[in-house]
């Protein structure tokens, strides 16, 4: 099986991640970096065996390139395209699957060939299962992993991608969000959610930040309905994203809004007495039990 | 503009039983509201009401379709006999085709599903539209959508020319879910169906699956009894992790 195989990118997030995926399909690797030289760099780096790099003209999003992108695509005969789950990227792959006639699959974290067949496994059902399947045709993958250090050796040659048409598409605002509320950077993070069952019990959550030396951040609806929590604290696909190395949830369900701001995080602990909470699926650890006696608790074994 | 509301164009993750060895039960197949749907609705209806548009609901399978009509549209298609497959360009077709029957869209609204998060992009690339996705809320201006959406740190504002694709995503649950009443009138109200045969349809799935098994690592390690027990359990964790100061 020697069809290549095309990474598309629009930032460094798992580049290593999906050339590794990409390697599965056992052919030629080439990442299509879609933005600025340093991200071209960076996909050189990453382990593939060329980079074709575009640049948008300025003010225009990375995915204004997709009909140049997909054109290039059909022309190389690519049977195996990978990106990441970034909105920009996803758009040059779904420009490019058409292109290239191909299935799509998301989750795929494991890529091998079979015969004819390429055979993907990937996490299904919020991670619940891992689901074996094959197609005889090309396929565009969603790759889903954690990050793993580029390789060792010398980066792959960068070469220009011809210009082609773009959609007309264009930037028009972008505006910082969060401020320096100190969540971003910070190691150890306590997190509220609604089993916080008022804002005077945000006394007892600080004793846990400070036996923690944490800062505290919150679920949306804490920041967002209540103003218990300054809104640059919330923690969720519209809120924060962060990656400290601890990330304690304490009365958060763990709904995938939530979870997808602390995909990044080390460790992930829990605190809910539902054992059936959605976030004992994602998180490291958990805690079943009542915060209001699990956060003393745990505030008194942190002094011991 | 006219704005195409898609919805319950899968199968809920929740209506799935994984067994100890790994095999998936579906206890409910048909496809239900996403939990974007309402967002997907929500930016339908803005974009609409900013240009004098229209907005139009679309399903597909075998979904309640009145899910939109208590919700305040008024026009609502289901491709009822539309099957759930693996492959979400395949999807994406039969909501491409759906899309072209109604005829004058000028803007998709679909949820950016995270277990589905191929369906919106391909959407895209089986119309041959651009695509912004990731998108959490969206007006019309100057004659074109201005579609809001987070990358990391910063809110980016992205102005696409029709027609064009927006892949919604939900920031929180619905707000006001329609009580008993609306939901029950909107029942009465007419849903026109066409079929995949109307549509000049016969999907394949061209991908196969070999098997299911669960993860090695699915769940978190639980501590549970004694609080203080528990708690000691768990600092001692987190210590062995070296997450602790």
């Amino acid at each position: 099986m020697t069809a290549p195989t095309w990474v598309l990118a629009t930032d460094t997030a798992l580049l290593t991640t999906c050339v590794e995926l990409a390697r599965g399909a056992g052919g030629p690797v080439t990442v299509v970096a879609a933005g600025p030289r340093e991200l071209a760099d960076a996909a050189a780096a990453a382990g593939p065996d060329r980079v074709l790099w575009a640049e948008p003209e300025a003010d225009r999003p990375a995915e204004s390139l997709a009909p140049t992108i997909a054109a290039a695509a059909a022309d190389a005969g690519v049977r195996v395209l990978v990106s990441t789950v970034a909105p920009a990227a996803r758009a040059l792959l779904g420009a490019a699957a058409t292109a290239v006639s191909a299935s799509v699959v998301a989750g795929a974290v494991a890529l091998s060939v079979d015969g004819d067949a390429l055979v993907v496994e990937r996490s299904a059902l919020d991670g619940a299962v891992l689901e074996t399947l094959a197609t005889a045709g090309a396929l565009a993958l969603v790759a889903r992993g954690d990050e793993v250090a580029a390789p060792d050796g010398a980066p792959a040659p960068v070469e220009p991608l011809a210009a082609g048409p773009v959609a007309d598409l264009r930037v028009v605002s972008r505006t910082p969000v969060g401020g320096a509320s100190g969540v971003r950077d910070a190691e150890r993070v306590v997190s509220i959610g609604r089993g916080v069952r008022a804002k005077a019990d945000l006394e007892l959550i600080g004793t846990l930040t400070s036996a923690l030396d944490a800062e505290i951040a919150c679920s949306m609806p804490i920041a967002d309905d209540l103003g218990w929590v300054p809104k640059e604290r919330y923690i969720g696909r519209s809120g924060q994203h962060i990656a400290p190395r601890l990330y304690l949830a304490v009365g958060i369900a763990g709904m995938p809004q939530h979870m997808e701001g602390v995909r990044d995080a080390k460790v992930v602990a829990a605190i809910n007495n539902d054992p059936a909470a959605p976030i004992f699926r994602t998180a490291d650890y958990g805690v079943v039990g009542d915060l209001y006696e699990v956060v003393p608790a745990l505030v008194e074994a942190l002094r011991e | 503009m006219r704005v195409a509301a898609v919805y319950k164009w899968a199968r809920g993750v929740d209506g799935a039983t994984v067994h100890a060895d790994g095999t998936v039960q579906w206890r409910v197949t048909k496809m239900v509201a996403g939990e974007d749907d309402h967002a997907v609705l929500a930016v339908a209806q803005a974009l609409a009401g900013d240009s004098d548009g229209s907005v139009v609901g679309l399903t597909i399978g075998d979904g309640d379709a009145s899910w939109a009509l208590a919700r305040g549209v008024t026009e609502t298609v289901s491709v009822a006999d539309a099957p759930s497959l693996t492959d979400e360009a395949a999807t994406a077709e039969i909501l491409a085709a759906a899309v072209t029957s109604l005829g004058g869209v000028d803007v998709v609204a679909v949820g950016d599903a995270e277990e589905h998060p191929g369906v919106a992009v391909a959407l895209a690339g089986k119309l041959g539209w651009g695509v912004v996705a990731g998108v959490t809320r969206a007006a019309v201006t100057g004659g074109r959508v201005a579609a809001v959406r987070r990358v990391g740190d910063v809110e980016e504002t992205v102005s696409a020319a029709t027609p064009v694709v927006l892949g919604v995503a939900a920031e929180a649950a619905e707000p006001k879910a329609p009580g008993m009443k609306e939901l029950l009138a909107a029942r009465k109200r007419p849903v026109t169906t066409t079929t995949l045969a109307d549509l000049g349809l016969d999907p394949v799935d061209p991908v196969d699956q070999r098997g299911t098994r669960v993860p090695e690592v699915t769940a978190a390690r639980l501590f549970d009894g004694e609080p203080a027990d528990a708690a000691r359990a768990l600092v001692a964790a987190l210590r062995n992790e070296g997450v602790l100061r």
